[in-house]
């Protein structure tokens, strides 16, 4: 009984034999990979890289929303689309985005853009993913941008001017943490 | 004297490895999934903000009885405490609390308290601070949470009418508050 490997990007597919009615194995192993639905594979490589801290410094406004945003490097190279998800905690309890300063708390909202060089993007929820994002890295991106556009992606940070009036005067700090996983 | 200067040192090391501290960004690595972290952060001032001011007429007043006018403002603090001071000043000689005709003057007072609705409260001296209080607000001029939080009210004696020459007075009371 003849064993066939299940990934033939992962394990080289058998030649067949010369002779009538014979058949390679590669037949049978690419039959069977269309049978897998589509997911990420062992060769799926993300990196996010380029961050930089992130400082309001001292708010001079409280009647406006105070937003921060930068361009960072996201490769993807997960065929054949090269999406990506992204997922973000904030060290708050259960992961909370919120600046802390003591006990006292200012929460903060996140954004994402698959573009660099933007402002505003689509709103992160603490802990679930944004699917269907895609890496602008391009074909001839390597993962740490060094080739092609130096980013490919903005982290935008945003204090509403609701939680600036209600928060007490401190320094506050907090950590954001991003996770990123091809699809 | 050496061992002094060696010890001043290491607290001076110390105080730059506070847990807590800001961390730097971290980068992802390239890999089947990848993880990079920032540093947030922001200095929220000390500040304070007075509103809802409203200007005091009292129109024709009758000199035989004392004339009284309270009004409702927002004074929004946002010190661990809340806590504010008020100092109020006049535009008559000396900051005083007096209101003019341009020849004639007539004296007025001031008072303060901490919460909306009172038609009574703590005299104000002209230039001096009434501190300790403190404010219930929630957003900077009171446009959510409670509306007003504090009472300005300002006072005629009869005496003084009495002794005013029938006219028509003005003035300027300037309120100046302060974080704490």
């Amino acid at each position: 009984m003849a064993r066939y490997p299940t990934d033939a990007r992962l394990r080289r597919a058998p030649e067949g034999r010369r002779g009538r009615l014979t058949f390679g194995r590669a037949a049978f192993a690419t039959l069977a990979l269309a049978a897998v639905p589509a997911q990420a594979i062992a060769s799926d490589t993300v990196r996010i890289s380029g961050l930089s801290d992130l400082a309001f410094g001292s708010i001079t406004s409280f009647g406006t929303d105070s937003v921060l945003s930068e361009s960072i490097c996201l490769y993807a190279k997960s065929p054949p689309g090269d999406n990506y998800r992204v997922t973000a905690s904030g060290s708050g309890s259960g992961g909370a985005f919120v600046l802390s300063s003591g006990s006292a708390v200012l929460p903060f909202e996140v954004q994402w853009s698959a573009t660099p060089g933007q402002t505003s993007g689509l709103q992160l929820l603490a802990n679930q993913a944004l699917t269907g994002q895609h890496s602008a890295s391009g074909s001839a991106a390597v993962d740490d941008c060094s080739k092609g556009p130096a980013t490919s992606a903005s982290l935008i940070v945003i204090l509403r001017s609701a939680a600036l009036g209600s928060a007490s005067s401190g320094t506050y700090t907090g950590t954001l943490t991003l996770l990123v996983a091809p699809e | 004297m050496r061992g002094f200067l060696r010890s001043g040192l290491l607290l001076g090391c110390s105080g730059l490895m506070v847990p807590g501290a800001a961390q730097a960004a971290t980068q992802g690595t390239a890999g089947a999934t990848s993880t990079g972290s920032v540093t947030v952060s922001a200095t929220v001032p000390g500040r304070v903000q007075i509103s809802g001011l409203t200007d005091v007429a009292f129109g024709t007043v009758d000199p035989t009885s004392p004339a009284s006018s309270a009004e409702n403002v927002c004074v929004w603090s946002n010190t661990s405490g809340k806590g504010y001071s008020v100092t109020a000043s006049g535009n008559g000689t000396g900051n005083a609390f007096t209101l003019s005709d341009g020849t004639n003057s007539l004296p007025y007072s001031v008072e303060w308290a901490g919460s909306s609705g009172q038609t009574s409260g703590t005299a104000l001296s002209s230039g001096a601070a009434l501190a300790g209080l403190s404010s219930t607000a929630t957003n900077p001029t009171c446009s959510a949470g409670p509306a007003a939080t504090a009472s300005l009210i300002v006072k005629m004696t009869a005496a003084n009418l009495q002794a005013a020459v029938a006219s028509a007075y003005t003035g300027t009371l300037t309120l100046v508050v302060a974080p704490q």
